[in-house]
């Protein structure tokens, strides 16, 4: 009797531990796996704010584009090509090409998205940013509200950062040195987070292929080439792989 | 006008995140497609780095020192599973290198 008392209240602990703690675990996980991610983004924030200034845009219009679009490749884009004189037309379209890949994220997410509420998918569709994406890829969670804690936590640390240091960006214009090299931080954490979401062998070939891809169509306008990279060697793995089982 | 591009991109850039999601709300996915959408993740993450060391006339805007420190930073990924151990990785080998030439 005195075992099953003593057992008792360690079972209902663990029960509301496992229903009330695992999705704050998720959220705070979430949060901490987005901060090293920044860390590229920092130096971008200020070729973003030099880019602002150089096309004689307002520092508060400038950015307003953080909150409105989110997305600094999509906006460096935009800037660059209105500071050159470029239509309306003709910046936006280039940068919604330099966008399609999120395309790719939606398709990829949209099974994750499934089991989720609709406020869920209006919110995190916002916040659906490259590292957000692949975080998502390579923390598998299946619950899905810790998936949900984990992707928002994610998504608005991203979010917050990204808004304080492009405003520090138009605001101080090149206060990073470039000579230093900085900017590689980029491909060296991308590297990183293509060997995170290659966690097998023929991940890691698609990969490989994809990189010689996109080297072969560098010279395609607005980075188009990605997309057939990515494209290409999704089915000729899947072909590979059919081939293997059969 | 400028007011004008930034509101359209932003949804541009907003429904081409969403799209799917909405889209496919109601799809069951079949496992050809599931499959296929494995290789997302590390594909994309493979051609945004070539398309960060590639100028847009399609030349390859990378020297040893930063061939290098992509290898290291892969290999520091991979034996750490560290994202901040194969930055300190990468980035150091590319300024060693970078101060040796």
């Amino acid at each position: 009797m005195g075992r099953f008392f003593a057992a008792y209240p360690l079972h209902v602990c663990d029960i509301n531990g496992a229903m009330n703690t695992a999705p704050t675990r998720h959220a705070l996980r979430g949060s901490l796996d987005a901060l090293p991610l920044f860390i590229p983004a920092l130096p971008f924030a200020f070729v973003f704010g030099v880019v602002v200034a150089e096309a004689g845009i307002p520092e508060w219009l400038g950015w307003s584009s953080s909150p409105i679009i989110f997305g600094g490749a999509i906006q460096v884009t935009l800037f660059t090509l209105i500071g050159e004189g470029a239509s309306v037309a003709a910046a936006v379209s280039a940068a919604l090409i330099v966008g399609a890949r999120h395309m790719l994220y939606s398709v990829t997410l949209a099974p994750r998205f499934q089991n989720q509420p609709g406020w869920f998918r209006w919110v995190g569709a916002y916040v659906l940013i490259d590292q957000v994406f692949v975080l998502s890829q390579i923390k598998r969670i299946d619950d899905p509200v810790g998936f949900r804690r984990y992707f928002l936590s994610a998504g608005f640390t991203f979010w917050t950062l990204w808004m304080i240091s492009t405003a520090l960006g138009v605001v101080l214009g090149p206060a990073i040195p470039t000579e230093w090299g900085v900017q590689f931080a980029a491909p060296v954490l991308f590297v990183s987070l293509m060997m995170a979401a290659s966690g097998r062998q023929d991940k890691l070939a698609a990969a490989a292929m994809a990189m010689g891809v996109t080297y072969l169509l560098a010279s395609w306008p607005n980075r188009a080439g990605i997309l057939i990279a990515v494209i290409v060697s999704v089915c000729v793995m899947l072909l590979a792989t059919r081939k293997q089982s059969t | 006008m400028i007011a004008a591009a930034i509101i359209l991109t932003g949804i541009g850039s907003y429904a081409m995140r969403a799209f799917f999601i909405f889209a496919l709300a109601r799809y069951a996915f079949p496992p050809l497609l599931l499959r296929a959408l494995e290789y997302v993740a590390p594909t994309v993450m493979a051609a945004l780095v070539i398309s960060m060391l590639t100028t847009p006339e399609g030349e390859l805007a990378a020297g040893p020192p930063e061939i290098v420190g992509l290898v290291c930073a892969a290999f520091a990924a991979r034996t750490t599973g560290n994202h901040i151990f194969a930055l300190i990785a990468g980035m150091g080998t590319f300024w060693l290198i970078g101060a040796i030439i």
